[in-house]
C-alpha cells in the first residue's frame, strides 16, 4: 500500500512507473489504481523469486521493463 | 504457557502472527477460521510428502502462495481505494532511459542506518516486536548509492520474512540484475542512487508529512522511469 501511494505521487508529477509486487498484493494494487502492475507468482518478501535465482530475477525485471514501455494508460497488469 | 497450562488450537493459530511461534512468511494462519487453518495445515503436509515423492517443490509454492492471497484479499486499505489513477507515458525508449529503483523492503548501506523509533542498532528480531509502533511512525528513505557493494547492504524490516533478502538482496532489491540489464543495454543508465524505505508504517503520515518530499527528491534526480517494489 506504502509503494501505492508512492507510485501515484510519482505519477501526478511526470515520472513513470512501474510496479513489480507479488501475486498476493493484486487486490491491493488493483484498488490503488496503478498506472503500470506486474504481479509475479512468488512468495512474500521474494517478488523477485528464490534467493540466487538470478535467472527469475532478471526475467522479471525485463517484462517489468516491457511493461514500461508498453502501457498506453492506466490500469495496465501484467503477470509473470 | 506450554508449560503450564494447555494451549487451545485459536492460541496455536495467533501466535504465528508476532506471538510467540512469529512466522512473517506464515502469519496469515492467524487470519483464518479453526477449520480454515486445521484445512490449511493438513494440506500443507500432504503437499509436502506429494512433493518429495515427485522431487517438485512448486506444488508448496503454490500452496503457501495461495494462504497469502487469503490474508491480503480482504478490505484492508481502509479508504484507499480509487477508481482512476494518474498515467505518464514513457517519454524515451529504453534504450535512452535513465532508470531509478525504490523499494519498501527496508535496505540501507552499512554504517547509514535510518534508526527507526530512534533506536541505534535495531535487530530484526526488535523490528518485529516493535511493529505496531513502525506503523504509527512516518517512514525514512535510505539513499543507496548504486555503485554500492552487495556485502554492505543491510536489510531490516518488521512486516515480512526478510530471511530470502539477508540471503540474496536480489530477491527484493535486484539492484545487482538492473546493472546487469543495463550493461548488456537493456535500458542506458541508473541514476547515482537507489532508495529504500520500510514499507510498514503510517499512510497518511507518509502521503502528508512524506511524499511531497521524497517526490520532489525524485524528480531533482530525474530517471525517465522508476521501477517500484513494494514488499
Amino acid at each position: 500500500m506504502s509503494v501505492g501511494h508512492v507510485a501515484r505521487s510519482f505519477e501526478q508529477e511526470g515520472i513513470p512507473t512501474v510496479v513489480i509486487a507479488v501475486k498476493a498484493f493484486e487486490n491491493r494494487m488493483r484498488s490503488m489504481a496503478l498506472p503500470r502492475v506486474l504481479l509475479t507468482h512468488e512468495l512474500l518478501g521474494r517478488p523477485f523469486g528464490r534467493p540466487f535465482d538470478s535467472e527469475r530475477q532478471t526475467e522479471v525485471l525485463e517484462a517489468a521493463l516491457d511493461l514500461l514501455e508498453d502501457a498506453t494508460a492506466n490500469g495496465d497488469i501484467w503477470e509473470i | 504457557m506450554r508449560q503450564t497450562e494447555k494451549e487451545s488450537f485459536e492460541d496455536f493459530i495467533k501466535s504465528f502472527f508476532y506471538g510467540s511461534r512469529s512466522d512473517l512468511s506464515f502469519k496469515f494462519i492467524s487470519d483464518f477460521s479453526e477449520d480454515q487453518a486445521s484445512d490449511f495445515l493438513v494440506g500443507l503436509f500432504k503437499t509436502l510428502v506429494d512433493a518429495v515423492d515427485d522431487d517438485d517443490l512448486a506444488q508448496v509454492k503454490q500452496r503457501i502462495m495461495e494462504g497469502q492471497a487469503l490474508s491480503y484479499g480482504g478490505g484492508h486499505l481502509k479508504g484507499f481505494t480509487y477508481e482512476d489513477g494518474p498515467f505518464t507515458p514513457m517519454e524515451k525508449p529504453l534504450a535512452e532511459a535513465r532508470l531509478s529503483l525504490l523499494t519498501s523492503s527496508g535496505h540501507f548501506v552499512d554504517g547509514d542506518d535510518p534508526e527507526p523509533l530512534g533506536a541505534k542498532n535495531m535487530t530484526q528480531a526488535q523490528a518485529e516486536s516493535r511493529i505496531m509502533e513502525f506503523i504509527k511512525e512516518a517512514p525514512k528513505l535510505s539513499v543507496i548509492p548504486v555503485d554500492t557493494p552487495a556485502d554492505r547492504l543491510r536489510v531490516r524490516h518488521g512486516g515480512y520474512d526478510t530471511r530470502g533478502a539477508l540471503k540474496d538482496p536480489n530477491a527484493a532489491f535486484p539492484l545487482k540484475r538492473l546493472k546487469e540489464i543495463q550493461a548488456k543495454g537493456g535500458f542506458k543508465a541508473l541514476t547515482p542512487n537507489a532508495y529504500s524505505f520500510v514499507g510498514a508504517c503510517a499512510q497518511t503520515r507518509l502521503l502528508k508529512e512524506t511524499l511531497p518530499e521524497w517526490t520532489a527528491d525524485m524528480k531533482a534526480a530525474a530517471p525517465d522511469a522508476v521501477v517500484l517494489v513494494p514488499v
